[in-house]
């Protein structure tokens, strides 16, 4: 468990995160020794089969950058949107027994606001995908 | 101050259940009914807000105490009392106009974005805390960014929508990283705990952290240098939501602006009224300058309410710490007759565009032959805005030079009436095509103006509201008073 | 442990990225991207606040800054599609029906 204290006199040298620094230096030192290494002593011989972008070693279809249906966006924006609303239900679940009926009542009234705009979507047909 | 929960708590948010519940209807039938019936959700929204208005103003009138309700999060005080009463009035009047616009009059979705913009206003103006703060100033701007761009099939209509929720979502991450170091430098997110914790900060980083959170709130006010969004996006948006934009969204910026400098920031009273001042001086003559060379009525619209953004800081700036002279009185005030009357032109303005489909000055040539009445709300709307008297644009810029003249600041009132006068010369322009130009070769007398039943009922009411103002003004600004007396 | 100070530091990087990021890309999308890094930042400040001084108010401010930030996006994707869909085009520069 973290010591989660303002009063420690240095805090980069709090012993709890030694090991962290440890593999963090380690980690970030390999993957440049690996790289530097495979530069310095790997042969070299450039083709334009190695020079293509990379698709499970296939030959590239089309260009990289395709345009994505505007679908998917109307899509992402509802999942934004009733996915955010889970970050209120975490908290107010971890005291759910402390703020008795009354938290209960609260939360079914959000849940209703929610779910008015949740039919609105549906009937405008926002869930449909054609 | 901290109120523990009860039952009477929900009493002082009513304004805010009923406009969840009317939303969530209007949602609700927008889904269930077919396109043909959906003309009645229009007037389902001003029933509703009307019913909300008197509700509102009858049963949840708050106690003489201010109290801090929820945690904490929301303050009820007259201020946010009156505050709110304004934002429904104009979403209200919104409704209206927007009912015979093709574009958006059949749109369920239209009225659910204003209901729940103007749940977002009725929160700034009440907000009591940093993080209540935050949420109510995005509720407000993010359908809004919707709203401005909600004709999908008008390229202008987009852009407008995209170029305002760029700077949005830029100016509010600003005031974000602003909030985030007054609870960085405090431990607190209440605004009124943070003041005393402020006290003992050193005077850069208070006011470092004052200038984060000024961006956004520059940015709702529409203020320089914060402004160029402004004029984009007045023009493409649909006439309706500029109207909108220009007056319940600027009145609750500055709800918040008044809140938050008075609340949290009394350490740095000397300073930040430094900087309302050059604020407001270089707000006022550069909108007031660009609306000289515009020939788009809703661009030209779109600068005066820059400049009267800039009269308005006049008013936050002619305060002092007992809170007991004119400064935030003057405020309110203003914003109340800016509402009415910018309401009024920009309904004028949708009126008349409904019809001829232009918005340009040349189209407003002869008007006063096709459409005598509509040329009268264009002449008391623009006579208002110019600030002449009997109407409330008059009264309410003489309450606030009077409240700079009273704290001196006697130079800023003089700028302030210089700018009026370059005002008046651009408004008058506008009135000179409306009354005295004739469109060429054209009988005028031919082309009538059709004003439909929701628009006529708005602009009378309007109307009728400047006249108010500007002549039995006493008991509203008694009101005022007492909204602004309970910021202290 | 760390002190507050880094973060705030950390924190100030950040948001200076993103804020040059607004100002200097043309795409929309890294505009966006580059406003999720301010929000972001302002995010670092609230929860290392929030763990020095033990108090919970700067974490319950992250959870509703990270919804907002959801529907900031939403919106400007679906304005953006609509945008593309008449221009077929979503350079920052050439959305200019709008002078100014």
């Amino acid at each position: 468990m973290i010591n989660f204290s303002l009063q420690e006199a240095n805090p980069m040298l709090a012993p709890e995160y030694i090991p962290l620094a440890i593999l963090f230096i380690l980690a970030t030192a390999l993957g440049f020794l690996v790289v530097i290494i495979g530069n310095l002593f790997g042969p070299r011989r450039p083709s334009i089969r190695k020079a293509m972008p990379y698709e499970s070693g296939m030959r590239p279809i089309g260009v990289g950058t395709r345009r994505t249906p505007v679908r998917f966006y109307l899509t992402a924006m509802l999942f934004i949107l009733f996915d955010v609303e889970v970050i209120f239900f975490l908290p107010w679940a971890v005291v759910f027994r402390e703020l008795g009926l009354s938290g209960l009542i609260e939360m079914g009234l959000f849940l209703l606001i929610l779910l008015i705009g949740f039919i609105y979507a549906w009937k405008k047909g926002a869930l449909e995908w054609e | 101050m901290f109120v523990p929960f009860d039952s009477t708590m929900l009493l002082a948010i009513l304004p805010e259940i009923l406009l969840v519940v009317l939303a969530g209807v209007v949602l609700a039938l927008d889904a269930a009914w077919q396109p043909e019936k959906r003309r009645w959700l229009g007037w389902l929204t001003v029933v509703g807000l009307a019913v909300a208005f008197i509700l509102t103003a009858t049963v949840s009138q708050p106690e003489s105490e201010p109290r801090l309700l929820f945690g904490g999060m929301l303050r009820d005080d007259w201020l946010s009392f009156a505050f709110r009463l304004v934002f429904l009035f104009g979403a209200a009047i919104t409704t209206l106009f927007a009912m015979d616009h093709e574009a958006l009059g059949r749109k369920g979705e239209f009225y659910v974005l204003l209901l729940v913009s103007t749940l977002g206003m009725n929160l700034m103006a009440s907000a009591g805390d940093l993080i209540m703060l935050y949420l109510a100033i995005e509720t407000t701007s993010i359908p809004l960014y919707i709203l401005a761009g909600f004709i999908t099939t008008d390229d202008k209509s987009t852009e407008a929508g995209f170029k305002y929720l760029l700077f949005g979502a830029m100016t509010s991450a600003v005031m974000l990283y602003g909030f985030s170091l007054l609870y960085g430098f405090s431990g607190e997110t209440n605004l009124y705990l943070l003041a005393g914790k402020l006290g003992e900060l050193p005077m850069p980083a208070l006011l470092g952290s004052l200038l984060l959170v000024l961006v956004g709130f520059s940015f709702k006010v529409s203020a320089v240098p914060f402004h160029f969004w402004a004029p984009d996006v007045y023009e493409g948006a649909p006439t309706p939501v500029a109207g909108f934009l220009s007056t319940a969204s600027k009145a609750a910026g500055f709800a918040v602006l008044m809140r938050v400098l008075l609340a949290a920031f009394p350490a740095a009273l000397p300073s930040w009224q430094g900087l309302i001042a050059l604020l407001a001086v270089v707000t006022m003559t550069v909108g007031n300058l660009l609306a000289l060379a515009q020939t788009n009525v809703k661009r030209l619209l779109a600068f005066s309410s820059i400049a009267h953004a800039g009269y308005i800081l006049i008013g936050v700036v002619a305060v002092n710490a007992a809170g007991m002279n004119l400064g935030m009185a003057s405020v309110v005030f203003y914003l109340i007759a800016y509402l009415l009357t910018n309401l009024a032109a920009f309904g004028a303005v949708a009126t008349f565009g409904r019809v001829s489909g232009s918005d340009e000055m040349d189209a407003y040539k002869g008007l006063s032959r096709r459409s005598p009445a509509l040329a009268l709300v264009m002449l008391v709307a623009f006579l208002s805005l110019s600030g002449m008297p009997p109407f409330g644009g008059f009264i309410a810029k003489v309450f606030v030079f009077a409240a700079a003249v009273e704290a001196n600041w006697i130079w800023l009132a003089v700028i302030g009436v210089l700018n009026s006068i370059i005002g008046l010369y651009y408004y008058l322009t506008l009135l000179k095509y409306v009354y005295l130009y004739r469109q060429d070769n054209l009988e005028e007398e031919q082309k009538p103006l059709p004003i439909s039943r929701p628009y006529a009922l708005a602009l009378v009411l309007l109307v009728i509201g400047i006249i108010l103002l500007g002549t039995a003004f006493n008991p509203w600004f008694e009101w005022s008073r007492t909204a602004a007396a309970s910021l202290f | 442990m760390i002190p507050v100070e880094y973060y705030l530091g950390l924190s100030a990087i950040m948001f200076v990225i993103g804020a040059l990021g607004v100002m200097v890309r043309r795409n929309p999308l890294v505009i966006f991207m580059s406003v999720e890094l301010m929000l972001n930042s302002a995010n670092l400040v609230f929860v290392a606040f929030a763990h020095a001084y033990q108090v919970l108010d700067g974490q319950v401010f992250v959870f509703f800054v990270m919804t907002v930030a959801a529907a900031e996006v939403a919106i400007g994707l679906a304005l953006i599609v609509s945008i593309f869909r008449s221009k077929h085009n979503i350079n920052a520069d050439t959305v200019n029906e709008l002078k100014g």
